[in-house]
């Protein structure tokens, strides 16, 4: 499918992906119609649309892209709702009569670049857009995460790369994978490798050293802030009064937690967990009499609090307690440090970091709505054109584009 | 015809040992060419190779970590790998510019020399040192990001040869946060939404379609990929969240009423018309298609042209308002009874039958619904004599379309 020499620097060809070879070839990328190197009508579209394609659609092949190219280019100009208020057209269409001599002001508005979008169709495919919202580091590296099923389309798997996307469409990407795509590798260079290769050499040869784990470091784990687990396993009881003696060891753990915030890091989380347990118990329990959405950890909360604001109220408890508990859960959530440790285990380096060379290529098209907490984005539209502006991201320039336009027109 | 060796060798006895064999018949390994002064091509770095890592390592250089607090795109440098802005800065204060540059490049390179290699014990050592390590080199690069002047609009070019692509800034967190906020909280309807932050409608469902996502992965205690969205965001311009009691004007994210350029208006059209007649936008789109409707009827907001008209004509901002209400409580309603009414229709038609996992849902489906040939979408089931077509040539079986 792939010829041997991918990256190339005798024939330019800009790919997509982030690599270093990329970025050179970007940076040395010519016009491809200068006046050195023109030949004739046929030949510079030739080469057009040899370097064009070479990046757009690469791993497509060149009938499918044949039969997916449109002549017709979507496009839209931005209206100005005070202009459509204060005017009904007419005096677009006045002639000399009505005195429509003077020249009128022409809004300088730019032309929009049609030609640049010779590929849009392209932009529809799954993994093109996976490609697009940054979830992965190269188009055919996107293209094997739907084929290898980490991609999902509306919830559900979607192995199709060429699965055109519908405007609404949702599509996730499985964060390991995303993290594995974008982070930088855990071998990088060769030299980084020919040291590693030299430090097991010498460790090979001399006495092996001990290594000291994380977790016989830390000492062993003290146990004050550990409790029974009988009453989590306990069938949930109803009535009020099991209902207040539920509420009491709920609050007895989560000020457990609390103190434990510093010292135990492995406690805590333990904690936390069995804190979350005991909120789903709690939620389970009443979700039949409830039809509050309590899928959000805010829904949760209130109607937790709507629960036990009662039984609160009569024993004495603080409900601040419960909030603040919550607060601190969503925050471990969001932006726990936890997350980016050290772990040999992953394909990446940790902590993670992003790859070298990224930033000269993040950026994301505007039709689509990216969420990187949760490696999903919506296909909000198909690209399109609007004055002095073209949604499909195109190394190439307008000249090129169209002559690769030309090139696949039928009668060229 | 050149003489063909192969076959004869291989029809040698295998009786000599290997060592005796000639070295040209071993398959040659490439470090074990001891007849060769020369290096092998593969071995040689080429010119085209030496200039590569020359460029990479020279002003290519700036690619290789995200200039903090900033986008690091090509088109923001010069061939030499400075940055222009801070460049143009230099110009007209002439010192502090090239100083900012230099304090550019020596952040630059102390971020490299923090990312020498270490090996692992070292690193299990040092753990404590690499903290306060990283929050010095934060500290700098903070002092970089502010010492930047913020960007044009070629500084946001990717591709230096097409000027027609810019990378446009995306919705901020905050901003994701304010429009979930609006629409699940306040109850606020999308299109108000949309107005209020100058987003389009499509992005407004979206952004609360996954901040939504969000919300319930937190609930679930699944973690979120804080250091990757923490990065990308960094590298990403952003519309930044302007909240209603700050003193600034809010920040437009895209243009709301954006006219899709219809098939049928891409013609050029001649039509004779008398000078007196009063030839309006309406006019102009029955001239070009009998069921196009015009500008006006078309773009996403059309109730802002509709208040914008009240205003001219003198109404006061409450009853602009009073009416906007009334006009939206009717759309509301007209909804309202739509879905009722396919409430209806579906309660009529379609009998649910509640299993254990799943509903079995009975609907009735007319014979004739298959057409002619049998074959067309609308039909349900497999009709006896017609074979499937699934086997056939260039019959393509993806799907077209997801149902979420």
């Amino acid at each position: 499918m792939r010829s041997r020499r991918f990256h190339g620097l005798k024939k330019i060809k800009v790919r997509q992906d982030w690599s270093r070879w990329t970025l050179y070839n970007l940076s040395r990328l010519r016009e491809a119609t200068s006046t050195a190197t023109r030949g004739t009508y046929f030949q510079q579209k030739w080469k057009a649309k040899s370097i064009t394609r070479a990046y757009h659609g690469e791993q497509v092949r060149e009938k499918q892209w044949e039969r997916m190219f449109r002549r017709n280019i979507p496009a839209v100009v931005p209206m100005d709702h005070k202009y459509l208020a204060q005017k009904d057209g007419s005096e677009q269409a006045e002639g000399r009569g009505s005195g429509a001599d003077q020249e009128r002001a022409q809004k300088a508005r730019p032309a929009t670049p049609y030609m640049q979008m010779t590929y849009y169709p392209l932009e529809r495919r799954l993994d093109m857009a996976v490609w697009r919202s940054l979830f992965a580091s190269s188009a055919r590296q996107a293209r094997q995460f739907v084929v290898h099923g980490y991609v999902k389309v509306n919830g559900k798997r979607m192995i199709y790369p060429g699965y055109q996307l519908n405007p609404g469409d949702m599509f996730q990407v499985e964060p390991e994978r995303v993290l594995f795509a974008t982070g930088a590798s855990k071998v990088g260079s060769n030299r980084r490798r020919r040291e590693i290769r030299k430090w097991k050499a010498a460790n090979a040869t001399g006495p092996k050293p001990t290594k000291v784990s994380k977790a016989a470091k830390a000492g062993p784990v003290s146990l004050q802030g550990e409790y029974t687990q009988a009453d989590v396993t306990k069938a949930p009881d109803t009535s009020p009064e099991a209902l207040r003696k539920r509420l009491q060891a709920l609050m007895a753990k989560t000020k457990q937690v609390l103190e434990a915030k510093e010292g135990l890091p492995t406690k805590l989380k333990r904690n936390l967990r069995q804190f979350r347990k005991e909120v789903k118990r709690a939620i389970s329990l009443h979700k039949s009499a409830t039809d509050l959405s309590t899928e959000t950890l805010e829904g949760q909360l209130e109607l937790i609090k709507k629960e036990y604001e009662p039984v609160a109220e009569t024993t004495g408890e603080d409900l601040s307690l419960v909030q603040s508990v919550f607060e601190f859960a969503e925050e471990r959530t969001m932006r726990s440090s936890a997350w980016n440790e050290e772990d040999g285990r992953k394909p990446y380096a940790t902590p993670w970091r992003p790859r070298p060379y990224m930033s000269a290529f993040a950026f994301i098209p505007r039709y689509l709505e990216v969420n990187q907490n949760i490696c999903a984005a919506v296909y909000l539209r198909h690209p399109v054109a609007r004055p002095g502006f073209s949604e499909v991201p195109s190394p190439f320039s307008v000249d090129t584009n169209q002559l690769a336009f030309n090139w696949y027109l039928k009668r060229r | 015809m050149p003489p063909r060796l192969r076959p004869r060798i291989s029809l040698l006895p295998s009786g000599p040992t290997p060592t005796s064999r000639p070295q040209c018949l071993l398959r040659p390994s490439p470090s074990h060419r001891h007849f060769s002064q020369t290096t092998p091509h593969y071995e040689k770095a080429t010119r085209m190779r030496r200039n590569m890592y020359k460029w990479i390592n020279g002003p290519g250089k700036v690619f290789l970590e995200p200039l903090p607090g900033s986008t690091n795109y090509m088109s923001a440098y010069d061939k030499d790998g400075n940055l222009l802005r801070a460049r143009k800065g230099g110009d007209e204060e002439s010192t502090p510019g090239s100083e900012e540059a230099k304090a550019l490049e020596e952040g630059k390179q102390a971020e490299d020399g923090s990312e020498k290699p270490k090996s692992s014990e070292e690193e299990l050592e040092n753990l404590d040192e690499a903290a306060v390590a990283k929050k010095e080199e934060d500290a700098k690069k903070e002092q970089i990001a502010k010492s930047i002047p913020p960007e044009g609009k070629q500084d946001l070019q990717p591709f230096p040869l097409n000027a027609q692509f810019v990378s446009q800034p995306v919705l901020s967190e905050e901003l994701r946060e304010a429009i979930w906020k609006r629409v699940m909280k306040d109850g606020v309807s999308l299109p108000t939404v949309s107005v209020e932050f100058g987003v389009s409608n499509e992005r407004v469902g979206a952004v609360v379609r996954l901040m939504q996502m969000e919300k319930e992965w937190v609930a679930k205690g699944k973690k979120l990929v804080r250091p990757y969205a923490e990065a990308v965001m960094a590298m990403l311009p952003k519309t930044p969240y302007v909240a209603k009691g700050e003193n600034k004007r809010p920040v437009n994210h895209e243009s709301i009423n954006d006219l899709i350029v219809h098939p049928a208006t891409k013609q050029q059209l001649f039509v004779p018309v008398s000078e007196s007649r009063h030839f309006t936008r309406e006019d102009a789109a029955k001239a070009f298609h009998h069921t196009l409707l015009s500008a006006d009827d078309r773009i996403p907001h059309p109730e802002l042209v509709v208040s914008e008209r009240e205003a001219q004509l003198g109404l006061s901002n409450s009853e602009r308002v009073a009416a906007a209400s009334a006009r939206m409580l009717v759309e509301r309603q007209r909804k309202a009874e739509k879905e009722a009414k396919r409430k209806e229709w579906e309660a009529k038609t379609i009998m649910r039958v509640p299993g254990r996992r799943w509903d079995f849902v009975f609907q009735d489906i007319s014979v004739e619904s298959v057409g002619k040939d049998g074959r067309s979408e609308k039909g349900v089931g497999w009709r006896y004599g017609i074979p499937h077509e699934d086997r056939k040539r260039g019959q393509v079986k993806i799907p077209t379309k997801v149902d979420g």
